[in-house]
């Protein structure tokens, strides 16, 4: 009972931050109709980040998250208007250019990394995030993880009230209704993309750091991430955005326990085969609020 | 720019478009039409295909103009985009009047004054809002999907008039309107006219619409086939048959 509810806390930390990961690629795909196949990379490079940034100022990995946040939001805001050119401009399924830009832009990131650093992992330096806290009858949990899920619920909570409690938040989910409507409006339709996705890209480049402080900073590791997401989204049911913070959970529960109590090899059998039940069972998510997949 | 009473009417900013050739992707929708905005509402009636949408659309800025020019009383806004020309004091109401349905009827309230940067305006404005259409008051907080196909009307209304705009261009706010709904929609309409604000009206249901009009044209096939008040037109009997099929 006491590894099962160890396990059960566990899941839910790691949940914490892959909420991070996917409620900013779920808006993403909202407002700029983008299907970011990059998400898993921004994860990599703020993980990379986190430990070069972090050992170059012989400070804590803990420290550096603003600037990365900042570092990541400066190239999101840069790498959008590209995106709106391959969306806007005159082709055939934009939808399909776009992601195959950001097809692009993935490999460059891993390339890039390792070329920069070779193929090793890297250590995210931290003395803050290590030992374990003691919760008396359930066990010891590694600081660590406990800090990643309290960020990944904290980033998440303003990352959500930005969005439904200010006016930059309207524009952003006006844009995702309607777009058309929203320029009707006065919306700057550029500058707000450029807002979200600098936003998402800024996010999940934090949630890295943090991914990396627990598992160490890998030029492979995306790819998990990029699949990662697209298994909330669509477990979330596509367009509905708390549904994320459900299939974030969902997605942290089940690896912790299929780690325990199976294998971890069996993780991504078991989530895809979880997708695509979904898929059959509840287009609009596990929640039946999001927009029929057709 | 706060919304002005009837007695102002007559010194409202005229939108002038003279002269627009435009289209899409090279082809060529309109081949140079000029209208203007009349005291009250000014209706574009024409058959399908005739380019009133995309008329429309070029004076809001959806559509680029390829040439010929667009003013707003001394300004020139040929070239703004559909931010900038709510900007300018011309809002527009999309088709079937195009709320936000996830969003509550406040949130679609202060859409409306997005580039309206003094809360205190703001305010002013959606008290004026209330009063206009006081049936909004208890659906503040509701969904705007939520709400009756007159009520959504209204929300639109209230949503231009948030911008604060003396000139209302409306894509057939009527569309997706039960039938039954359709006068009482044109009949909100006179709340916007009553305040003196100029309309241009783009309507499929020519006979209600005529109703309101103040001025008339009538496009077909990318050019003006008549300009005039609605009782020239009356005159004009082969007019009203062929274009929009009134006997």
């Amino acid at each position: 009972m006491d590894l099962f509810i160890q396990t059960l806390i566990n899941g839910l930390l790691l949940g914490g931050i892959y909420i991070s990961v996917g409620i900013g690629f779920a808006l993403v795909f909202g407002v700029l109709e983008v299907i970011d196949f990059a998400v898993g990379e921004y994860v990599m490079v703020g993980a990379f980040a986190g430990s070069v940034l972090a050992a170059g100022l012989g400070i804590d990995a803990l420290f550096v998250v603003p600037l990365v946040f900042v570092a990541f939001y400066a190239i999101g805001f840069f790498v959008q208007p590209f995106l709106h050119h391959v969306t806007t401009s005159n082709v055939p399924m934009p939808i399909l250019m776009a992601l195959v830009f950001t097809f692009g832009v993935a490999f460059f990131a891993r390339g890039g990394i390792l070329t920069t650093f070779g193929p090793n992992t890297r250590e995210v330096p931290t003395s803050i995030a290590t030992g374990g806290v003691t919760v008396s009858a359930i066990g010891t949990f590694p600081v660590a993880r406990v800090l990643t899920g309290i960020f990944g619920i904290v980033a998440v909570a303003a990352f959500l009230y930005y969005l439904y409690n200010t006016k930059g938040g309207l524009a952003i989910r006006a844009i995702a209704e309607d777009r058309t409507d929203a320029r009707l409006m006065g919306i700057n339709i550029a500058r707000y993309q450029s807002v979200a996705y600098g936003m998402y890209a800024g996010l999940t480049a934090t949630a890295g750091v943090f991914i990396g402080i627990i598992f160490a900073a890998d030029p492979g590791m995306g790819m998990q991430y990029t699949a990662f997401a697209f298994f909330m989204v669509v477990l979330a049911g596509m367009g509905y955005l708390p549904g994320i913070i459900v299939s974030g959970l969902v997605l942290g529960v089940a690896q912790a326990m299929f780690s325990t109590y199976v294998s971890g090899a069996w993780v991504f059998f078991v989530l895809f085969a979880l997708v695509y039940v979904v898929l059959l069972v509840s287009p609009q998510g596990i929640l039946g609020r999001g927009e029929p997949v057709s | 720019m706060t919304l002005q009473t009837n007695a102002d009417a007559e010194t409202q900013p005229v939108l002038v478009a003279e002269d627009i050739v435009t289209g899409y992707d090279g082809h060529e929708v309109l081949h140079g039409v000029s209208i203007q905005s009349h005291p009250g509402v000014t209706c574009i009636f024409g058959p399908n295909g005739s380019g009133k949408s995309t008329l429309l659309k070029s004076l809001n800025g959806v559509v680029p103009v390829w040439s010929g020019s667009i003013q707003y009383g001394d300004t020139e806004v040929t070239d703004l985009s559909p931010d900038e020309m709510v900007g300018s004091g011309i809002a527009t109401l999309p088709q079937g009047g195009g709320v936000f349905g996830t969003m509550t009827v406040a949130e679609n309230l202060s859409l409306g004054a997005f580039t309206v940067d003094d809360p205190t305006v703001v305010e002013e404005r959606k008290a004026e809002v209330l009063e206009a259409f006081p049936a909004l008051e208890d659906k503040l907080d509701a969904k705007a999907k939520s709400l009756s196909g007159g009520q959504q009307m209204m929300v639109s209304l209230g949503r231009a008039m948030m911008t604060g705009a003396d000139t209302y261009l409306m894509d057939e706010p009527s569309a997706g309107l039960a039938p039954t709904l359709v006068d009482d929609a044109f009949d909100l309409l006179e709340t916007l006219v009553d305040r003196g604000a100029r309309i241009i009206l783009i309507e499929q249901n020519v006979v209600a619409a005529l109703r309101l009009a103040d001025y008339i044209y009538i496009l077909a096939e990318g050019d003006l086939q008549f300009e005039g008040t609605p009782s020239e037109l009356g005159q004009q009997e082969d007019l009203m048959e062929l274009y929009l099929g009134i006997e």
